[in-house]
């Protein structure tokens, strides 16, 4: 016991004596968070810029580089960074923390049965669940605790910066829900099956996706499907992100009489997405006018 | 009590959590894939001896199965098989082993990693990359003369260290090898059964950023041996390597990669034409630019000499298309090939069509650099 005890003052005083906790992300969104939590506590950096596809990113060198020398590895999970287990191999840091933050999720299209006929990325699930700023909470909770676990001695502060900045973005939310509210049923299509979770809040529906299958290139027979649906339904918006070709989605946009809607879905790529609080107010404020 | 002493024992509870969360899934059954390929053929070399040129009947041939098997063996190494039933011949070919390692990923010190088993060695860029990865069809004329189809693929035990270069990645990787993969290629007598041969390989590498868009990776390597255990002959081999990448979207992208490798060795007067010292050496240099996302469209540049020659040289220029729909999991490629052979004073100008289908079933990894 006294071992314990001498072991656990050690701990503490070591984390002081190294100062920051060393984050990092797979999106800048959630480095967003982390910071919001850390504050100078923490030097968080992210691997994926918000116009790069978050399914696909090439195993690089230089990412590793980045895990090496951190603490603590933030990922959304559910199987969106493929590529992040041989990050963290590459990086060869042997005290680095892979924190999921999936746990907590309320998990949407999660198949009862896992194969490639349905593509092959989202097996476990729809992954894109930040972009329903309600998810933010359980997502904060979990890098509290991972972050504490690191450095004990700044729960307090943690928990604090949290609160203040929970407070902050919750205060949003019915602001965002009452723009989109005259919206409420609208039906739209969007590129990749990544914004379920935000129409799901927003009682949007998507009638389908400009992919065939989630990460499945559009077919020719898939868009002319999708240019009849369009014009039957009165689809006003195809939401496609930056990182997307623009092709298949604007065939079906003119063909179909809608517009073609650019949406980021992280923030820091499109002028006044600097935050996620800015990105989330930039979505629903686009949206919203698209649909009037 | 010393500080670092401390910092240690600090980790060690971390150490538990360290690996597991984010690579849970693959822990209770290992990854399983398997890619056979498939090769229509058709050259015009085959009746040249008879003073005809034309081209023969393109044969759908079985070229190749691969079987992976991969697994986290526990937080701290992982264990990689690879089996292969090589082509033609669909009802003789036997399963064989292409690799078979195990992998020390992390818990050493300097943070080392260690390799052990057999596997394609470290030893320029291109050796590493198995056959379903390329963007072509042929394997480079210098690589097939210097190591053979298998490329150098050997039994031995291999270590890595990352260099304290800042942010800068940089490793060197040392392998210490059975020795024997070279002489097969060369067509020499297999020796491995009179004595051990041990061969040493290294690579020295850099990766860097050039921006948001382009990266830039190089290495030098070297791989030493005896080559005539009887007369206790080294060779030498020594490497240079280049791959760039420009990515302009996600949908787009330009690769160029080139390798030039420089032999020499101690020789008596069979089978080289001269004794003493040979010098030899080859090169390939290829662009590969993909669009669209599901197209490639590359050319490559082949020159060499052969390993025990320096007057049998070949050049060879290679168009390539691919095509691959779904990721990779499925992929059709196409090649042209114009090689010519100089054995000594006449030339052998043979032209080459072949398409190549393959098929990848199991989990996807993501792309290495
Ligand atoms: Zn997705």
């Amino acid at each position: 016991m006294k071992y314990v005890l001498l072991c656990a003052a050690a701990c503490l005083l070591t984390t002081a004596g190294f100062g920051e906790i060393r984050i990092v992300t797979s999106l800048p969104d959630l480095a967003d968070f982390a910071r919001q939590i850390g504050g100078d506590k923490v030097k968080v950096d992210f691997i994926v810029r918000g116009d790069q596809n978050p399914h696909f990113v090439e195993v690089k060198p230089s990412y590793m580089m980045k895990l090496k020398s951190a603490d603590l590895f933030f990922i959304i999970g559910m199987e969106l960074e493929m590529w992040a287990p041989q990050l963290v191999d590459g990086s060869r840091n042997e005290k680095l923390s892979v924190v999921d933050l999936s746990k907590g999720i309320q998990k949407l299209e999660v198949p009862s049965r896992v194969d490639a006929s349905q593509g092959d990325v989202h097996r476990f699930g729809n992954p894109h669940y930040w972009l329903d700023p309600r998810n933010v909470r359980v997502i904060m909770d979990e890098m509290v605790d991972a972050m504490v676990s690191v450095s004990p001695s700044d729960e307090k502060l943690f928990r604090a910066n949290e609160d203040v900045y929970l407070k902050k973005l919750e205060s949003m939310i019915p602001q965002w829900e009452g723009e989109m509210k005259p919206f409420a049923g609208s039906r739209i299509i969007t590129f990749h099956k990544s914004w379920s979770y935000f129409t799901n809040w927003l009682n949007l529906t998507v009638a389908d996706q400009v992919e065939p299958k989630p990460g499945i290139t559009p077919t020719p027979s898939h868009t002319a499907d999708l240019i009849a649906l369009v014009r039957k339904a009165a689809i006003k918006a195809i939401v496609v992100e930056p990182f997307y070709d623009m092709s298949a989605p604007e065939q079906i946009a003119h063909a179909g009489g809608a517009k073609v809607l650019m949406l980021p879905p992280s923030e820091g790529v499109v002028d006044g997405t600097g935050d996620y609080i800015a990105l989330m107010s930039y979505d629903v404020r686009t949206l919203a006018a698209a649909l009037k | 009590m010393h500080r670092s002493v401390w910092w240690s024992m600090a980790v060690v509870p971390l150490l538990a959590a360290a690996a597991a969360p984010g690579l849970a899934q693959t822990t209770v059954n290992p990854d399983i894939s398997i890619i056979p390929r498939f090769r229509v053929e058709s050259n015009d070399g085959e009746k040249l001896d008879q003073g005809k040129r034309e081209f023969s009947r393109p044969d759908l041939q079985f070229e190749e199965l691969e079987l992976a098997i991969q697994s986290y063996l526990n937080p701290y190494a992982r264990g990689d098989v690879i089996l292969t039933i090589p082509g033609p011949d669909l009802e003789n070919s036997k399963l064989g082993i292409e690799e078979v390692y195990a992998s020390v990923l992390r818990g050493l010190p300097l943070d080392l990693n260690l390799r052990i088993g057999k596997y394609r060695a470290e030893f320029g860029k291109l050796n590493m990359v198995h056959p379903h990865a390329w963007p072509f069809i042929t394997q480079p004329l210098s690589q097939l003369r210097f190591f053979g189809e298998e490329g150098l693929n050997d039994l031995g035990i291999s270590a890595s260290v990352l260099l304290p270069t800042g942010d800068v990645y940089s490793r060197l990787t040392v392998d210490l090898l059975r020795g024997n993969s070279v002489g097969k290629a060369a067509g020499l007598p297999d020796t491995t059964g009179a004595q051990p041969l041990y061969a040493t390989s290294a690579r020295l590498m850099a990766f860097f950023t050039l921006g948001d868009k382009s990266d830039l990776e190089a290495g030098l390597s070297t791989y030493t041996g005896i080559h005539d255990p009887y007369n206790h002959y080294r060779f030498w081999y020594l490497n240079g390597d280049m791959k760039y990448k420009y990515r302009s979207s996600a949908y787009t992208s330009l690769t160029v990669q080139a390798e030039y490798l420089f032999n020499t060795r101690t020789v008596t007067a069979a089978p080289a034409p001269v004794s003493g010292t040979l010098n030899t050496s080859g090169l390939y240099m290829y662009a590969d630019y993909q669009f669209f996302k599901i197209f490639s469209a590359g050319a490559r540049y082949d020159w060499s000499e052969q390993p025990y020659s320096a007057g049998d040289r070949a050049w060879a220029v290679a168009l390539f298309l691919g095509y691959y729909p779904v990721e990779e999991t499925l992929g059709v490629r196409f090649q042209y090939q114009h090689t010519e052979t100089e054995p000594g004073t006449s030339t052998r100008a043979v032209n080459l069509l072949a398409l190549q289908v393959l098929f990848s079933m199991g989990p996807h990894k993501a792309h290495p650099f």
